[in-house]
């Protein structure tokens, strides 16, 4: 990484580890700006970022060189941290602007939605516990349709590993979905309540 | 001797009567009492003799605020008005209430600490404090104007920047379901009939001064810097209510709302709050929308601003703007409140056309506001919409009040959820007119004494969460099992409290919460898990006990109770701890009087006791426990007959809470058998001098 030239023009060690450093400052910023926006980041998408910024020009081999490189910033930076998508690729966020629950989430979104979702819904019946409310998924950074919600719900439905989750509709009509491995039909219908209804009616 | 610093240093004190108006050396005679409730529970004490009336000139009013307040502490905003309690049934007793706003860093700015207001005028009149001026003025001109007008027109003399506490009709024909208001939105319950009852209309106060920091600026700032970086949302919510990039956790129930896409609608240009990154300490007053909390998202359009008090970034008053209302109902299209002043409105209704979030409600919140914020009409903390539906659906006003005021009223606009209905009903509950307005202004005891319906009705009423003593339930088991239980049986009003709440609530996971919970209260066994409670044991009680003493720690100091206090954080890398020093580090350095964590607490246990000696002394009893720190029937009633203690249900078990007030009474060094606390309490706690009156009148155990 880095095209500097020494004297003689060869680059020495020094000018070559300012490059290294100065990149990896570079790689840093970018991912940590895309964290904050709530996006993660390709190693391509750092490869158009740089080229468009003059970092780097268009060469042979450059993408594979930049794959490495980062590989190598994320091992020796505590900041960085890398999620494979069901693909195999690496995807990179900054843990100062970005949490591993929320890092997960997107991942978890380029991959089948039923998953996602059955995911959030037994891990926050486990966790905190408590149902999730249905609506959520159409928000960021879930940004399901309608329509991929609808096709969950009937799959969960019907499919033996979802046989889990269950759905249960406050007072005013809202359906929250838990996992009943770690919630019971009547602490979650109150806890879907509570959270939907009554908190906000004991102010 | 060094200057004292965060006191202004003077307490005013004003006798509507003789119109004398005299000041006293704050530290001198109040420093052992903070301030706020401190200084107002002092004067009751001492000056106001058992068996007096709310509405007798010997009643004292006592505007008090605290050492902090008009400074850079955030949250400090607060005034605390002590007084005995006019809908407090069936005998008055102290109570205080709160506002915020920015009266209480003015009074600091002009000089004062508290004041403390005696006697009656003989005519209407307002009080005018511009520094040291003090002056007793003509409120004839004022008498029958709503706080609105009455707020111009004291401001018209005093300039733009003086803060006026006012009252509006409902205080001035003696309601006692009135408040005293000021910063347009920020009132105080209970407090508009006493001094209508002393013929004051107003307090306007004008302050050029400053408050004194007695300790070194650095460490000021840097507390004030770690303070601001502990901060959640309203209520100190830790965690946001969607997923954020930010945030290892989320939870739907909680206050932060902000969120890429939330925008403050009618602001011009509208403003996005973003992800609002608990590291910014700038975007802080963006985490709230109070208004799209109660209302739903549909009020996100309707946002102008949050607005708040003096030293607060939360901005928890929610500023909306709806130009429907205007044309529709002449009124105003910018209104502003929390909570239960902003659903004011809203609460009278059963159900409204478009839904619970639908534009209605938007506009019964709206035309609410308008009335009830005008007139100065209180709601008992939603009791009194909650009576109201009740009254009407059980056919209770149609038997109690004629036919034909009965026909007066548009009960069909009333089901249908027509918030023109309150135009009919917010005039007249603040002019008396009429028995069904006449009744509900008295406050639930009263009304029901009034109109022959045993309180043992409504103390069943799951539905009304009615407590005792014409008041209802703030944050009981719903919230906390049985430290919200215990929290609520201590106080001559609803209990204010917020401290358990506050923690609860917060949206972090249950093992996070308890293993805060095991630093603060000693084990993790305090806290369990919403609608999964568990049976009693001395951590819960030592939590109650905290709750309540940095409750009244709060109000002392003029730190704002529905935020504080900070044991939670949103910060991972506090492992989202927050620090239950905070109000400790704030005073020390504020006014260069240093006091521990625990010394501090022991100040506060020390003014909740001399609350916990006048009810004793006002009642003439000392079997608390069996006459005041009583639990109403509902808290032990489940619908589903689910017994105590199973997943999915919040009732309690009567052995087990009557185990409950046992420990608590013992943290407290209180008697078990009575709740009456022990002699050598009152000594420990600096009270000994009280010892000697209590034990004459056999009110000791």
């Amino acid at each position: 990484m880095g095209e500097g030239k020494g004297e003689g023009g060869k680059e020495s060690p020094v000018e070559k580890q300012n490059q290294q450093d100065a990149a990896g400052l570079a790689v840093t910023d970018f991912i940590r700006r895309r964290s904050e926006a709530g996006l993660l980041v390709t190693a391509e998408e750092i490869y158009g970022e740089f080229l468009r910024m003059g970092i780097l020009t268009e060469k042979e081999n450059q993408p594979a060189e930049l794959e490495a490189f980062l590989k190598k910033t994320v091992k020796q930076n505590e900041e960085l941290k890398e999620v494979l998508d069901g693909k195999g690729l690496s995807h990179y966020y900054s843990v100062q602007s970005m949490a591993e629950t929320y890092a997960r989430i997107l991942i978890q979104r380029e991959g089948d939605p039923l998953l996602l979702m059955a995911e959030v819904i037994r891990e926050n019946s486990q966790r905190y516990p408590r149902p999730v409310p249905l609506n959520i998924f159409e928000d960021a950074p879930f940004e399901l349709t309608p329509e991929q919600i609808l096709f969950c719900l009937k799959k969960m439905a019907d499919e033996k590993e979802y046989q889990d989750i269950e759905q249960t509709t406050t007072s005013i009509g809202t359906v929250f979905l838990y996992s009943r491995q770690y919630l019971e039909p009547d602490h979650a219908a109150m806890l879907a309540e509570w959270l939907d209804v009554g908190q906000s009616n004991n102010p | 001797m060094a200057k004292q610093g965060g006191w202004a240093g003077k307490v005013l004190r004003v006798d509507l009567s003789t119109g004398r108006i005299s000041t006293e050396d704050t530290v001198e005679k109040y420093k052992d009492y903070l301030g706020g409730t401190g200084i107002g529970y002092k004067v009751i004490w001492d000056e106001v003799s058992p068996g007096t009336k709310p509405f007798d000139p010997a009643n004292k009013l006592i505007f008090g605020v605290g050492p902090l307040a008009g400074t850079g502490a955030p949250c400090n905003g607060r005034t605390a008005i002590t007084t005995l309690w006019p809908t407090c049934w069936p005998n008055p007793l102290v109570a205080s209430g709160h506002m915020g706003g920015h009266f209480a860093a003015e009074l600091k700015y002009a000089g004062y600490d508290a004041i403390i207001i005696e006697g009656k005028a003989d005519r209407p009149v307002w009080l005018s404090i511009i520094d040291g001026k003090v002056e007793i003025k003509d409120a004839r001109p004022l008498w029958g104007q709503g706080i609105r007008r009455t707020t111009l027109e004291v401001n018209q003399q005093l300039g733009p920047e003086a803060s006026v506490a006012a009252i509006g009709q409902a205080g001035e024909n003696l309601v006692p379901m009135s408040v005293v208001m000021n910063s347009y939105s920020h009132s105080a319950g209970g407090i508009g009939a006493i001094m209508g009852s002393k013929n004051l209309k107003a307090i306007g106060v004008r302050g050029t001064g400053s408050v004194y920091i007695a300790g070194n600026k650095e460490e000021w700032e840097k507390v004030i810097k770690l303070h601001l970086s502990l901060l959640g949302a309203n209520n100190q919510h830790v965690v946001p209510n969607k997923p954020q990039p930010w945030a290892e956790y989320y939870s739907a129930g909680t206050r932060w709302v902000a969120a890429r896409g939330n925008k403050w609608g009618a602001a011009d240009p509208s403003i996005d709050t973003g992800a609002c990154d608990p590291h910014n300490l700038n975007r802080i007053a963006y985490r709230t929308n109070n208004a799209a909390y109660f209302l739903g998202d549909r009020a996100w359009k309707y946002t102008v601003r949050g607005n708040g008090c003096a030293s607060c970034p939360i901005r928890c008053h929610t500023m909306l703007k709806v130009p429907a209302v205007a044309s529709k109902y002449g009124i105003p299209e910018v209104g502003q409140n929390t909570c239960a002043g902003l659903n004011f409105g809203r609460n009278f209704f059963k159900s409204f056309p478009d839904g619970p979030r639908g534009e209605t409600a938007i506009e019964a919140c709206m035309v609410g506001m308008h009335l009830a914020d005008d007139l100065g009409i209180w709601c008992n903390y939603g009791q009194m919409q909650r009576d109201f539906v009740k009254i009407y659906y059980d056919g209770i006003i149609k038997n109690k009040v004629s036919e034909a005021e009965f026909k007066s009223y548009s009960w069909d606009k009333y089901e249908k959820g027509d918030p023109t209905f309150l135009f009919e009903l917010l005039p007249r509950i603040a002019n008396k007119e009429g028995e069904l307005a006449t009744a509900l202004g008295l406050g639930t005891g009263y009304m029901l004494e009034r109109w022959g319906i045993p309180e043992e009705d409504w103390r069943k009423d799951y539905n009304l969460v009615y407590w005792k003593m014409g008041h209802p339930k703030h944050h009981s088991n719903e919230d906390a099992g049985q430290c919200g239980v215990i929290i609520n049986t201590i106080y001559n009003r609803d209990v204010q409290c917020h401290s358990h709440s506050n923690f609860i609530r917060n949206g972090l996971p249950i093992d996070v919460q308890k293993r805060l919970a095991a630093e603060i209260w000693g084990s993790a066994d305090a806290v369990d898990a919403a609608g999964a409670y568990t049976p009693m044991n001395v951590y819960k009680a030592k939590m109650a006990k905290w709750s309540l003493l940095r409750k009244e720690l709060h109000d002392c100091l003029s730190l704002c109770n529905w935020m504080g206090p900070w044991v939670a954080s949103p910060l991972k890398e506090r492992g989202y701890r927050g620090d239950d020093s905070i109000e400790s580090l704030l005073y020390s350095i504020a006014t260069g009087d240093k006091k521990s964590r625990e010394e501090l607490d022991k100040v506060a246990e020390r003014i909740h006791l001399l609350h916990r000696a006048l009810t004793i002394r006002d009642m003439g009893t000392k079997e608390m426990r069996s006459q005041h720190d009583t639990i109403p029937d509902w808290v032990f009633v489940d619908k589903s007959n689910k017994p105590p203690f199973t997943k999915g249900t919040i009732h309690m078990d009567r052995g087990d809470i009557e185990k409950g007030m046992d420990m608590f009474y013992k943290e407290l060094g209180w008697d078990e058998a009575t709740g009456a606390p022990l002699a050598e309490t009152y000594q420990k706690l600096g009270l000994g001098y009280m010892i000697a009156d209590l034990g004459k009148k056999g009110l000791l155990p």
